[in-house]
């Protein structure tokens, strides 16, 4: 019973990995030569758009997201588990900066406009905003 | 335990009496038991980097983390430094096999448990690690290259058998293959892949890192044309060996391969763990008998004699029986079939099926001389 639960188990979460941006356990390596690039901006409340690459309320972005090629987003990078979930923890990452940087009383909301490049596709930008910071509406 | 007994047994019935018969005859945990030797320093290069944040003062929730559910249990700061601090400690007693299955389970916990508090932990690597964990953790693997079986020997008491049912291995082996399938297949259903352009498109993107090599290399590694065929290369070896580790005619060759595989990973990209794991687990397709060769050496030559000593050294999944010819005698390796080799087709098949030789020694069992003595009975 044991083996058979793994074994299904095991093909499904490869199946899984032909449609979710986390692909655990579905072993596709080095999928895609996809590049990246985002400029990220915090979004003030009075409207100014400064970028992170800019120190803020004594945070740094590259201290606050140092992994999953993540702490210098406008330098174009590899995605190196395919740009789905690149941007995926670029996502989340935008939102886990906007909850946890209680210091900053001026940050509205954190914003990246990302260009992309899927393998040798022509560029699509899009633009990824976390959720508005509680307490600053 | 031999050979025969790891056979289908007679008399099975149907498919899933067969199947059932299959997981559960007991054969020989050697392989795994090597392979949680082979695990513990594995699972410390993978802790190194969380140890080395907690010297100092940091954990992943420092920064940038995203829990896979909110109902996953976080640990203080403290507690789970030194959760992380035991897992190095368990992990270094399951390499030795001292109290084996509390210190492997232990390991396979705090492992899990640290991969699972972040979608930012994890990784193809580190997914295979806790494959391995788990099954380790399964198997009855401290009863022979342990200090376990050593303290039980010292103590006189009676050595505990060292076979089980072969369902972890089998679990294994599935899990070894899958990993192959899955990653050629996804890169056989996707035309950019298959087509050759993502490996050419990475190469050129790191032109800069191939400084070192000849024009003439750097210039068909970023050709092109080179990579249509490149391409199809790399996913048809990931499938063959996927597939060729299931028969006995051709698991040598694809663990051959495998190993230059990985080797050639490990020296273009960074896979953390991956490569050492994915060629550790390897063992676990050697066939789950033991001393069921016999190398036969006279002790009056010398080179013989060296031969022994590097076998009783290098056995490390007991392949090999050492028993003592007559003076005078040539060297003679009786294999589990029957087949008897000497001289240099004995030294080329003894080398063969050490795990730290085999590599460099398996081709020489395609020279010639050596198929005709092989082909003799």
């Amino acid at each position: 019973m044991i083996v058979v639960a793994v074994v299904l188990v095991q093909l499904a979460f490869i199946a899984r990995g032909y449609w979710s941006d986390h692909k655990e356990f579905a072993f596709q390596m080095f999928p895609e030569s996809s590049t990246w690039r985002a400029d990220v901006v915090r979004v003030t409340q009075d409207g100014r758009r400064v970028p992170v690459e800019l120190p803020w309320s004594g945070y740094r972005w590259d201290v606050l997201v140092p992994n999953r090629g993540l702490p210098y987003p406008s330098v174009r990078h590899h995605a190196d588990a395919g740009l789905d979930n690149q941007l995926a923890f670029l996502e989340e990452a935008l939102d886990w900066v906007a909850r946890n940087t209680p210091r900053d009383r001026e940050t509205r909301y954190l914003e990246a406009r990302v260009t992309s490049w899927h393998n040798d596709d022509p560029p699509q930008v899009e633009l990824i905003r976390s959720d508005v910071r509680g307490g600053t509406n | 335990m031999n050979a025969a007994a790891v056979g289908a047994p007679p008399g099975a019935k149907s498919l899933v009496d067969r199947f059932d018969a299959l997981l559960g005859r007991r054969v020989s945990m050697r392989g795994l038991a090597l392979l949680r030797v082979l695990t513990g320093p594995v699972v410390l290069l993978h802790l190194r980097p969380y140890l080395s944040d907690s010297l100092d003062g940091h954990t992943y929730r420092d920064a940038f983390h995203h829990p896979y559910a909110a109902w996953y249990p976080e640990l203080p700061d403290a507690a789970y430094v030194a959760l992380l601090w035991l897992a190095a400690i368990a992990a270094v007693a399951m390499s030795v096999g001292f109290l084996t299955r509390l210190a492997t389970a232990t390991t396979f916990t705090i492992v899990a448990y640290n991969v699972f508090l972040s979608t930012t932990h994890f990784h193809n690597n580190r997914a295979y690690l806790l494959i391995v964990l788990g099954v380790l953790a399964l198997a009855p693997t401290g009863r022979e290259l342990s200090v376990d079986a050593w303290l039980r020997r010292a103590q006189k008491k009676p050595a505990l058998t060292q076979s089980a049912p072969a369902w972890p291995l089998w679990l294994l082996r599935f899990e070894c293959s899958a990993i192959y399938a899955a990653s050629g297949l996804s890169k056989l259903v996707d035309p950019d892949w298959f087509g050759g352009t993502v490996t050419w498109q990475r190469v050129v993107r790191a032109r800069e890192d191939l400084n070192a090599l000849p024009d003439w290399t750097v210039s068909l590694l970023t050709d092109r044309a080179f990579h249509t065929g490149a391409a199809k290369f790399i996913v048809l070896t990931e499938l063959f060996i996927a597939v060729a580790l299931w028969s006995r005619r051709t698991r040598y060759a694809a663990v051959w391969v495998a190993v230059v595989f990985h080797v050639s990973i490990e020296a273009s990209a960074s896979v953390q763990v991956f490569s050492f794991l994915a060629i550790a687990v390897l063992v676990v397709w050697a066939v789950p008998s033991t001393r069921d060769r016999i190398l036969r050496v006279d002790p009056t030559d010398e080179s013989q004699r060296r031969l022994a000593t590097l076998v009783r050294g290098l056995d490390w999944l007991a392949r090999f029986r050492v028993e003592t010819a007559k003076p005078g005698s040539r060297l003679e390796v009786v294999d589990r079939d029957g087949t008897a080799l000497h001289k240099g087709a004995a030294v080329a098949f003894t080398l063969s099926r050490l795990p730290l030789t085999a590599w460099f020694a398996l081709p020489a069992l395609l020279l010639p001389p050596v198929r005709r003595a092989r082909r003799r009975r």
